[in-house]
C-alpha cells in the first residue's frame, strides 16, 4: 500500500509540466549522446551538472537520470549499424547486431534493441521501487571474495564467446587480461608495462581496444574486399524494417534474462553494465535451443545484452539512493549532484525526500515510454545509413572512431593504440581468433586482480577465503558448471559416435 | 609433410614471445608481499598461461593435421594489400593530427581512401573528404564541444 501511495505521489510530481519537459530533454539528449561515440553519459551528466544547480533537486535528478538511461537506448545504434561500440556494454551487441545488419536485418535489430530497452528499463524501475532497500543490504554483503567469484563467472563466459577454437578464445582473453595489468599497480605504486609513458600510467581504456579491434578491424577487412558500392542490403517497406511478432516471441526469455541479470549486476557497486551484458549473452546462449547460431546474427543475441544494459540503470540507482554508494562513473556524478543540491545521500535519503524518490521512479516510467515512442519511428531512418556506399561509410567510421577515442582522455597515444589494435583486430579475424574475449579480459581483468589481492590480504594469504563463503562458493560452482559444460557435451558426442560405430 | 599453416605458426610464436616478455617483466616485481600477492603475481601467471596455451595450440594443430593425413588449409591473405595501404594511410593521418589538426588530417585520409583504395573519381574524393570533415568539425567541435585536435589554423 505504501508503494502504491508513493507511486501516486510520484506521478503527481513527474506529470508536472516542467518535470515532464526536463524528463523529455534528458532522455532526448541521452539518446543523442548514446548514438555518438566519444560522448558518454558520465561526460554529459558532468557537463550539464552546473546548469542544474539552480533547478529544484527533483527536476534536476529527473533530467540527469533521463540522460543516463536514455544513453543506454542510443548506445546500441552504432554497434548494430557500424560495429562501433560506444560503450563497454555495447561491445556484446556488436557480435550479433552487426551480423544482423550484414544480413539486411538492421531494422529488426534496432527495433528489438529499443523494445528490449523499454521492457527491461521498466522492469528495472519496478524492481527499484519494490526491492530497493533489501537488495541494497544484500549488495553490501559482497566483499572481495564474492567479487572475485563474480569476475570468475564473467570470465567463464569466454566458453560461450569462443568460436571454432577454445584455445584461441582463451589466448585472446589472456591478452586482454594482460592489457588490464598495464598501468600503476594501486597496491604498491609499481608501474607495470608502461614503457616509461605517462599516458599509460592510468592503463589502457577499453574503448580504445574495443573501437580498434571491432570498428577499425571491420573497416580494414572491408578495404580488403574493395567494395565501393553498397555493402548491406536494406529491405524496403516499414514492415520489413521493424521486428516481426515472431522476433518478439523469440526474445521472450532474452527480455527476462537480460532484465534480471542487468538489475542484479547493476546493484553491485563497481560491477558495471559490461559484465551484465556479457553474462546475459552467455546465459542466453547457454539456454538457447540453437547455441551454434549465436554470433551469426540471431535476434536474441541483441535482445539479451540490450535488456541487461538498460535494466542495469535501475539497479545502479539502488545503492546510490538507498546507501549513497555510487556503482560507476555516472552514478558517482549523480552522487555529486545530490550533494550539490544540498541533499544528504545515505540510508535516510528516501525517507527524508519521498517526493524526490517517487518523482524519479514515476519519471523513469514516463521516460521509458517517451524513449520507445522516440526510438521506434527512428529505426527505419537509422537503417538507411547502411544504404550509404562503402567509399563514404568507411572513411566516416574512421573519423567517428578517431574522435571517439581521442575525446576519452585527449591523448594522441590512444589514437595510435586504436590504429594498432585495428590491425590486430583484422589479423585476429583472418586467423580466426575471436575479439570479444579480448575485451572481456580487459574489462574484468583489473577488477578480478584487485578482488583476489584484497581477499588474500583479508585472510593473510589463506586461499580458502575465495571459496569458503556461501555466496562466493555458489557463484564459483556455477562458474565451474559453465566451464565443464562444453567438456561434457564433447564427451557425450564422442560417446554417441562410439556407440553408433559399435552398432 | 607440412603439418602447420605458416600464418598460424607465426601467430602462435608471436604469442609465445609476448607471454615470455610478460612473464620476464613480471619476474622483476615481487610475487608475494607480506600483505598477500604482489604486483608480479597476476602478470606472471598470465605470461605463463600465454606461453602454455600457445604451445598447446601448436601441438593441437599439429596433431589434427597428422590425424587427418593432410596439411591444413593455408590462411588466405587475398586482399591484404589494400588493407595494408589503408592502415598505413590511417597511421599517417594519426601522425598528422598534431601538426595539421583533425579536419585536415582526416580530409587527407578520406580523400586518399576514396581515390586510391576505392578507386572513385577525384570529384567523389574531394566531396567525401571536405563535406565529412566539415560536418565532423561542426557537430563535434562546435555543437557538442568535444575536444578534438586543432591545427595552427584553428580547426
Amino acid at each position: 500500500m505504501d508503494v502504491l501511495a508513493g507511486l501516486a505521489q510520484g506521478f503527481s510530481v513527474a506529470l508536472e509540466p516542467m518535470n515532464l519537459l526536463w524528463c523529455f530533454v534528458g532522455v532526448f539528449m541521452g539518446t543523442v549522446v548514446g548514438i555518438l561515440p566519444g560522448l558518454g553519459p558520465s561526460a554529459t551528466v558532468a557537463l550539464l551538472l552546473p546548469l542544474t544547480s539552480q533547478m529544484n533537486p527533483t527536476a534536476g535528478l529527473i533530467m540527469l537520470c533521463g540522460i543516463y538511461y536514455g544513453a543506454k537506448y542510443g548506445g546500441s545504434t552504432t554497434s548494430i549499424l557500424l560495429n562501433v561500440p560506444g560503450e563497454s556494454s555495447s561491445v556484446v551487441t556488436c557480435i550479433d547486431g552487426f551480423e544482423m545488419a550484414r544480413k539486411g536485418r538492421a531494422g529488426p535489430a534496432l527495433g528489438i534493441s529499443a523494445i528490449a530497452s523499454f521492457i527491461s528499463g521498466t522492469f528495472g524501475v519496478v524492481l527499484l521501487m519494490l526491492i530497493a532497500p533489501p537488495v541494497a543490504d544484500f549488495a553490501l554483503r559482497f566483499g572481495p571474495p564474492e567479487y572475485f567469484a563474480l569476475m570468475a563467472l564473467g570470465l567463464s563466459m569466454v566458453v560461450l564467446l569462443a568460436g571454432k577454437s577454445m584455445t584461441k578464445a582463451l589466448l585472446s582473453m589472456f591478452v586482454g587480461l594482460w592489457l588490464a595489468t598495464i598501468g600503476i599497480d594501486l597496491f604498491t605504486d609499481e608501474a607495470r608495462y608502461t614503457f616509461g609513458r605517462i599516458e599509460l600510467m592510468d592503463g589502457i581504456n577499453f574503448i580504445v581496444v574495443a573501437i580498434g579491434a571491432f570498428a577499425i578491424g571491420e573497416v580494414l577487412a572491408n578495404l580488403g574486399v574493395q567494395s565501393s558500392g553498397q555493402n548491406f542490403t536494406v529491405p524496403k517497406g516499414l514492415r520489413n524494417l521493424l521486428p516481426t511478432w515472431q522476433d518478439i516471441k523469440d526474445c521472450r526469455f532474452a527480455f527476462l534474462n537480460g532484465s534480471l541479470v542487468g538489475f542484479f549486476v547493476g546493484v553491485l557497486p563497481g560491477a558495471g553494465s559490461s559484465i551484465a551484458s556479457f553474462v546475459s549473452y552467455g546465459v542466453e546462449k547457454a539456454f538457447s535451443r540453437h547455441p551454434e547460431r549465436f554470433g551469426t546474427g540471431v535476434i536474441e543475441g541483441v535482445a539479451a545484452p540490450e535488456a541487461a544494459n538498460n535494466s542495469d540503470a535501475g539497479g545502479a540507482l539502488v545503492p546510490l539512493l538507498t546507501l549513497g554508494i555510487p556503482g560507476g562513473g555516472t552514478t558517482a556524478i549523480l552522487l555529486a549532484a545530490l550533494i550539490l543540491w544540498g541533499l544528504k545521500p545515505g540510508p535516510l535519503l528516501i525517507q527524508d525526500n519521498p517526493q524526490m524518490f517517487w518523482g524519479l521512479v514515476a519519471s523513469m516510467y514516463i521516460g521509458n515510454v517517451i524513449l520507445l515512442i522516440l526510438n521506434l519511428p527512428l529505426v527505419p531512418l537509422f537503417a538507411q545509413i547502411l544504404r550509404v556506399p562503402g567509399y563514404v561509410l568507411y572513411p566516416v567510421i574512421l573519423g567517428v572512431s578517431i574522435i571517439g577515442v581521442y575525446s576519452v582522455d585527449q591523448t594522441l597515444l590512444d589514437v595510435w593504440l586504436m590504429a594498432g589494435f585495428g590491425l590486430l583486430g583484422y589479423l585476429m579475424r583472418r586467423l580466426d581468433y575471436p575479439s570479444a574475449p579480448l575485451i572481456l579480459g580487459l574489462v574484468l581483468g583489473d577488477l578480478m586482480e584487485n578482488a583476489v589481492r584484497q581477499s588474500l590480504m583479508m585472510s593473510n594469504g589463506d586461499v580458502s577465503i575465495l571459496y569458503s563463503r556461501p555466496l562466493a562458493a555458489a557463484m564459483l560452482l556455477f562458474t565451474a558448471a559453465i566451464l565443464v559444460g562444453p567438456l561434457f557435451r564433447q564427451v557425450n558426442t564422442w560417446r554417441l559416435k562410439a556407440s553408433e560405430q559399435e552398432v | 609433410m607440412k603439418s602447420l599453416d605458416k600464418s598460424e605458426l607465426i601467430a602462435a610464436l608471436l604469442l609465445i614471445a609476448l607471454g615470455a616478455f610478460v612473464a620476464m617483466k613480471a619476474w622483476d616485481w615481487p610475487y608475494l608481499t607480506k600483505d598477500g600477492p604482489g604486483p608480479g603475481f597476476f602478470p606472471l601467471w598470465i605470461g605463463g598461461l600465454l606461453v602454455g596455451l600457445s604451445v598447446l595450440l601448436i601441438v593441437l594443430q599439429h596433431s589434427a593435421a597428422r590425424k587427418s593425413g593432410k596439411a591444413p588449409p593455408a590462411t588466405s591473405w587475398k586482399g591484404a594489400r589494400p588493407v595494408l595501404v589503408g592502415w598505413v594511410a590511417l597511421m599517417v593521418a594519426v601522425a598528422l593530427l598534431k601538426p595539421a589538426g583533425f579536419a585536415v588530417a582526416y580530409a587527407l585520409l578520406a580523400a586518399f581512401l576514396v581515390r586510391v583504395v576505392f578507386r572513385q573519381s577525384w570529384f567523389a574524393a574531394l566531396m567525401v573528404s571536405v563535406v565529412s570533415a566539415a560536418a565532423f568539425w561542426l557537430v563535434f567541435a562546435k555543437l557538442l564541444r568535444v575536444q578534438i585536435p586543432a591545427g595552427p589554423w584553428g580547426f
